[in-house]
C-alpha cells in the first residue's frame, strides 16, 4: 500500500511520455517519484504493436535510421525506466484529483488510497475520436465498428482478422497504419473515407505505407451513416454513395485523455477537451504539467518520450 | 462489510439460449423442447421487454407454470433498452385513460419497488419549461391536466423561480411547471431484476427463440396452444400473452388477432459526458406540441446528461428504426439548446436511437381471448411502459383472472425482492465503499471511463440470467458505455469473458448470432 504517501512528483500514465518524465527526473536526482499506470504493464499504446514477421512496422524510430515495431520501442523505454528508482504502480487508476492539494485518489488491486505530491504530470495519452464526436457519422450501432486500437488487440494479441472488407474512417497517419495492418494480415484493399477533400496524412507518410496498402480513397463526405443490422455492412453517405464492407474502423483524430483535469476542475477547453496550457506545458493550477499526446494532436512515441524529458526539466525548475 | 460477488439465489426456473453453435456454454443451449419438461405452460409470455418481464415477475408470485420467451439474446433488449431512462408521473396523460390510471398507480409503487428489486432510482423531479409566450399560456391548462391526473403536487413556477434552481436555463424561459414525481432510473436494471426474480421463482426463460407462429388448440374447454419457433420447436401453453412490442403485429397474425396497426416511432438521443451533468438540476421538459412531447434535457442515473428524443414515424420492419442520423442529432441539439444554455458546447459521448411501439388504435391496447380463447394481446405501449410495467402486470393478471379463467394460488416460497448484493457494481461501488474483504479483481479497472473492475464483469457473468453478449454485459456493468466507447476496454473485456466462460474469443458477439466481434469464419490463433 502506498496510501497517504507523499511524493516529490506523481506521474499519471506510463506510456512513452510518462516514462520520459520519470527518466528525466531521475537524471536530475529528483525523488521520490511515483508513476501510476492503469494497465498491467508500462509502455502505453506502442506496446500493443507486436513484432511479427510480415507485420507492418509502425511507431517508427527514425533517429537511428531504421524502423522498429512499437513493442520493441516501448520495451526499450521501459528498460530505461527500470533503471531508475521510480515507484511504479501498475493496474492502478487515478479516479479523482484535487488540483489545489495535488492529491490523487487511486483505485488498485490493494484498494483505494490517496497520494500527494509537490508536482503532478498528466501524461495520460489520447484516444481515437468516436463517431458521435465526429458528428458527421451516424447510423446503426452494430458489431464490428471499432478503433485502430482494436485492430492491434485482435490481430497482434489474438491472431484474429477483425474485418475482411474494412471501411476505414479517417485519413491521418493512424488511418494509413490501420489500413496497412489489415491489408498485410490478409484483408481486401480497404476503403478509406473522410470528411476532408484530400487525406490528412502527408505525402511522405502515404508513400511509406504504399508497400502494404493503396486504400480506395473517397473524400468530401459531409454526412454518412454506418449500415448494417447486427454487424456493420459498410457506410453510406447522405447523398447516396455506398461503401460496402464487413467492418468499420474509426481511425485517428486523437482526443486527449483530459477527463481527470476536466472533472477535477483544471482548465479544459470544450468541446475539444484540449488542456489550457501555459508556458512550459504547465496547467491552470501551479505544480501541474502535461506531457505527450495529452497535449492534443498526434505525436509519435519518440516525440512523446522526449517531450516527457523536457517536461521533467520544467518540473525540476518548478520544484526549486 | 461490503459484499463482493453477485446474488446467487436458488434457481427454480430453467434458462436456455436457443443458439446452436452460439457463444454460450453447452449447458445453456436449447436443443429440444423436451429440455423445458413436457408439461404445458399455464402462461407463455412472448416478449421479454420490460412489459413481459414485469408480467413474469408478478406471475412468479403464484403457483403457475410460466414461460418467458424472446427472439433476442437478453431481456430488455428491444424497445426497452433505448429510452429516456425516466420514471414518469403521468401528469401529462389523458385523464381517465388506462395510461393515466396505470401511471398513477405505478408512481406510488416505484420507490418501494426500486428498493426491493435493487433498481437504481433518483427522484429528482422535473420542470416543464415554457420558452415562448404561447407556451407560457399553455402552462395553466397543463397544470389543470396534471391535477386531473391526480398529480396534485404539480404547480406553476415563475421564470425567476426557475432561474433560481436552474442557473443554466435558457434566457428565453418564461415560466414553467414543477413536476416533482419524475425520477431518473436505470432502465436496463428494471427488466433484468424482474426476470432474475421470475427465474429464481421457477419461470422458464428461453432467449434467442423467434416465435414464427402459433398452432391454435381446439375448443371446447381451455384449448392447448403451441408456440412454434422459427426453427420448429413447439412450446405448449394454455394461455399466451403477446407482449412482443414491435413484433406483436406479426405474432397476432399467427393467431388471427384483431386489427391494430403499429409502427416504430424513432427517438434519437444524444448523451453528454459527466462534466455536463452539473448543468441541470432537474429533468427539463419542453412544452409538448400536438405531435410530440419534444426534446427533453435530463441527467441520467449514471451521471451523464441526455438530450432527446426525436419523434419520427417509420414503417414497420424498417431496419433504420434504431439508426441515428446526422440531421436527427442536429435537431436534438437544437431542441435541447432551447431549454439549456451552452448545451451545444458540451462534450458528447454517444448517440443512440430507440423505437417506441406506436399504435394507431391508441396506447395500451389490451385484448383478451384475441383470435382464440386463452390469448391476450398487449400492444401500443410507448415511452411510459417502463414506469407502468408494474401496474400493467397487475392489470393484465386481473384481466386474465376475469376473462381467461386463470386461477391464482400464491406460491409461499416465491421471492419478491433481490438482496443488497444484487445492486449493480457501478452503483454500490464495492471497493470504494470500505470493503474489508478486498478482492484484488474488484480493484482492477477494465473500463477506465466508468471505472468498472474485472471483478464486476465476472460477477455479471455469474448473475442468474447468465449474460453472454457484450451488450448484455454493458447494460449490467456499464463497461463500454463511457466516453471512449470501448476504445480501451473492448478487447480486454472480450478476454475476460472468454477466460471466465471458456467461449472462444472469435465466437463472442455484441448481441447474438450475426454480431461477432471479428469477421466470422476464421480459425482462432491464440498466442
Amino acid at each position: 500500500m502506498i496510501g497517504g504517501q507523499h511524493f516529490k512528483v506523481a506521474i499519471i500514465g506510463g506510456g512513452p511520455a510518462g516514462i520520459g518524465v520519470a527518466v528525466g527526473l531521475a537524471k536530475r536526482g529528483i525523488g521520490p517519484v511515483v508513476l501510476i499506470e492503469r494497465r498491467a504493464e508500462v509502455g502505453g499504446t506502442p506496446m500493443g504493436y507486436r513484432k511479427k514477421p510480415g507485420g507492418v512496422p509502425t511507431f517508427v524510430e527514425w533517429t537511428r535510421g531504421r524502423v522498429v515495431f512499437g513493442e520493441e520501442l516501448a520495451g526499450r523505454m521501459a528498460k530505461r525506466l527500470a533503471k531508475t528508482d521510480t515507484t511504479i504502480r501498475l493496474s492502478a487508476q487515478v479516479t479523482q484529483i484535487d488540483p489545489a492539494e495535488k492529491r490523487l485518489t487511486l483505485l488498485g488491486p490493494e484498494g483505494v488510497c490517496d497520494v500527494t505530491a509537490d508536482a503532478v504530470v498528466l501524461a495520460a495519452g489520447a484516444r481515437e475520436q468516436t463517431p458521435a464526436e465526429k458528428g458527421w457519422l451516424a447510423g446503426a450501432r452494430t458489431a464490428r465498428v471499432g478503433f485502430t486500437r482494436h485492430i492491434t488487440g485482435w490481430l497482434d494479441c489474438h491472431g484474429l482478422l477483425p474485418a475482411r472488407k474494412p471501411v476505414v474512417v479517417g485519413s491521418d497517419l493512424i488511418a494509413y497504419s490501420a489500413a496497412a495492418k489489415l491489408r498485410a494480415a490478409g484483408s481486401d484493399e480497404p476503403v478509406m473515407i473522410d470528411r476532408r477533400r484530400s487525406p490528412s496524412a502527408g505525402l511522405f507518410e502515404r508513400l511509406f505505407f504504399r508497400r502494404w496498402t493503396r486504400p480506395d480513397w473517397s473524400g468530401d463526405v459531409t454526412a454518412a451513416g454506418i449500415k448494417g443490422d447486427r454487424s456493420a455492412a459498410g457506410v453510406q453517405s447522405s447523398d447516396g454513395q455506398d461503401w460496402p464492407g464487413d467492418g468499420v474502423i474509426i481511425c485517428g483524430e486523437l482526443v486527449p485523455n483530459t477527463e481527470l483535469a476536466l472533472l477535477g476542475g483544471l482548465a479544459v477547453e470544450l468541446p475539444s477537451r484540449q488542456l489550457q496550457l501555459a508556458r512550459g506545458q504547465a496547467l491552470s493550477e501551479p505544480g501541474w504539467f502535461a506531457a505527450g499526446n495529452v497535449l492534443g494532436g498526434f505525436h509519435g512515441a519518440q516525440w512523446c518520450y522526449f517531450n516527457g524529458r523536457q517536461v521533467a526539466r520544467r518540473v525540476a525548475k518548478f520544484l526549486k | 462489510m461490503t459484499q463482493f460477488g453477485t446474488w446467487q439465489p436458488k434457481i427454480r426456473g430453467k434458462l436456455f439460449y436457443n443458439w446452436p453453435q452460439g457463444a454460450c456454454e453447452e449447458a445453456l443451449r436449447f436443443t429440444s423442447a423436451g429440455q423445458l419438461g413436457g408439461e404445458p405452460y399455464d402462461v407463455a409470455i412472448v416478449g421479454a421487454g420490460v412489459v413481459g418481464c414485469g408480467l413474469a415477475y408478478r406471475l412468479s408470485q403464484y403457483d403457475l407454470r410460466v414461460l418467458l420467451v424472446d427472439r433476442l439474446h437478453d431481456v430488455g433488449e428491444g424497445t426497452s433498452k433505448a429510452n429516456s431512462a425516466l420514471i414518469h408521473s403521468g401528469y401529462d396523460a389523458k385523464p381517465g385513460s388506462l395510461e393515466s390510471k396505470l401511471l398513477h398507480e405505478a408512481e406510488a409503487d416505484w420507490p418501494g419497488l426500486a428498493a426491493r428489486l435493487k433498481i437504481p432510482l433518483d427522484p429528482i423531479g422535473g420542470i416543464m419549461m415554457a420558452v415562448t409566450d404561447e407556451q407560457e399560456r399553455q402552462l395553466e391548462a397543463a397544470e389543470k391536466n396534471a391535477h386531473a391526473n391526480r398529480a396534485t403536487d404539480v404547480r406553476i413556477l415563475s421564470a425567476a423561480e426557475i432561474r433560481e434552481c436552474e442557473p443554466n436555463a435558457s434566457p428565453d424561459v418564461r415560466g414553467g411547471l414543477l413536476v416533482p414525481g419524475e425520477s431518473l432510473v436505470d432502465p436496463f436494471m428494471a427488466s433484468i431484476a424482474y426476470a432474475e426474480i421470475a427465474l429464481a421463482n421457477g419461470v422458464d426463460i428461453l432467449l434467442g427463440a423467434d416465435i414464427a407462429g402459433v398452432e391454435l388448440g381446439q375448443p371446447p374447454g381451455a384449448p392447448l396452444h403451441h408456440l412454434v419457433t422459427a426453427d420448429g420447436h413447439r412450446l405448449p401453453a394454455h394461455r399466451i400473452v403477446n407482449a412482443a412490442g414491435l413484433g406483436s403485429r406479426r405474432l397476432a397474425d399467427g393467431y388471427g388477432g384483431g386489427a391494430f396497426d403499429i409502427n416504430p416511432r424513432r427517438g434519437q438521443f444524444l448523451l453528454f459526458d459527466k462534466s455536463a451533468r452539473p448543468l441541470v438540476q432537474h429533468i427539463l421538459l419542453p412544452v409538448p406540441t400536438a405531435h410530440t412531447k419534444g426534446v427533453l434535457v435530463a441527467p441520467t442515473i449514471f451521471g451523464n446528461l441526455l438530450a432527446g428524443p426525436t419523434a419520427e414515424d417509420l414503417p414497420l420492419d424498417d431496419p433504420a428504426a434504431t439508426h441515428t442520423t446526422v440531421e436527427g442529432i442536429r435537431r436534438v441539439v437544437e431542441g435541447g439548446s432551447r431549454l439549456v444554455d451552452g448545451l451545444a458546447r458540451q462534450p458528447v459521448i454517444a448517440t443512440y436511437a430507440g423505437a417506441r411501439c406506436a399504435c394507431s388504435q391508441g396506447s395500451y391496447v389490451i385484448r383478451h381471448n384475441d383470435g382464440a380463447p386463452g390469448i391476450v394481446t398487449i400492444t401500443g405501449v410507448r415511452s411510459t411502459g417502463l414506469t407502468a410495467s408494474i401496474s400493467l402486470a397487475r392489470h393484465l393478471i386481473d384481466g386474465m383472472q376475469k376473462e381467461l379463467g386463470l386461477e391464482l394460488s400464491p406460491d409461499s416460497a416465491a421471492l419478491d425482492s433481490r438482496p443488497e448484493s444484487a445492486w449493480p457494481g457501478w452503483w454500490r461501488r464495492p471497493f470504494e465503499n470500505g470493503a474489508t474483504d478486498a478482492r484484488a479483481d474488484h480493484g482492477c479497472a477494465v473500463c477506465f471511463c466508468e471505472v468498472i473492475s474485472r471483478g464486476e464483469i465476472r460477477d455479471a457473468l455469474d448473475s442468474p440470467l447468465k449474460p453472454r453478449t457484450m451488450d448484455a454485459l454493458k447494460r449490467r456493468t456499464r463497461a463500454l458505455t463511457g466516453r471512449c466507447q470501448g476504445f480501451d476496454c473492448l478487447v480486454p473485456l472480450a478476454e475476460i469473458v472468454s477466460g471466465h466462460t471458456g467461449i472462444g474469443i472469435a465466437q463472442l458477439t455484441k448481441n447474438g448470432p450475426g454480431s461477432e466481434l471479428v469477421a466470422p469464419g476464421q480459425a482462432e490463433v491464440t498466442a
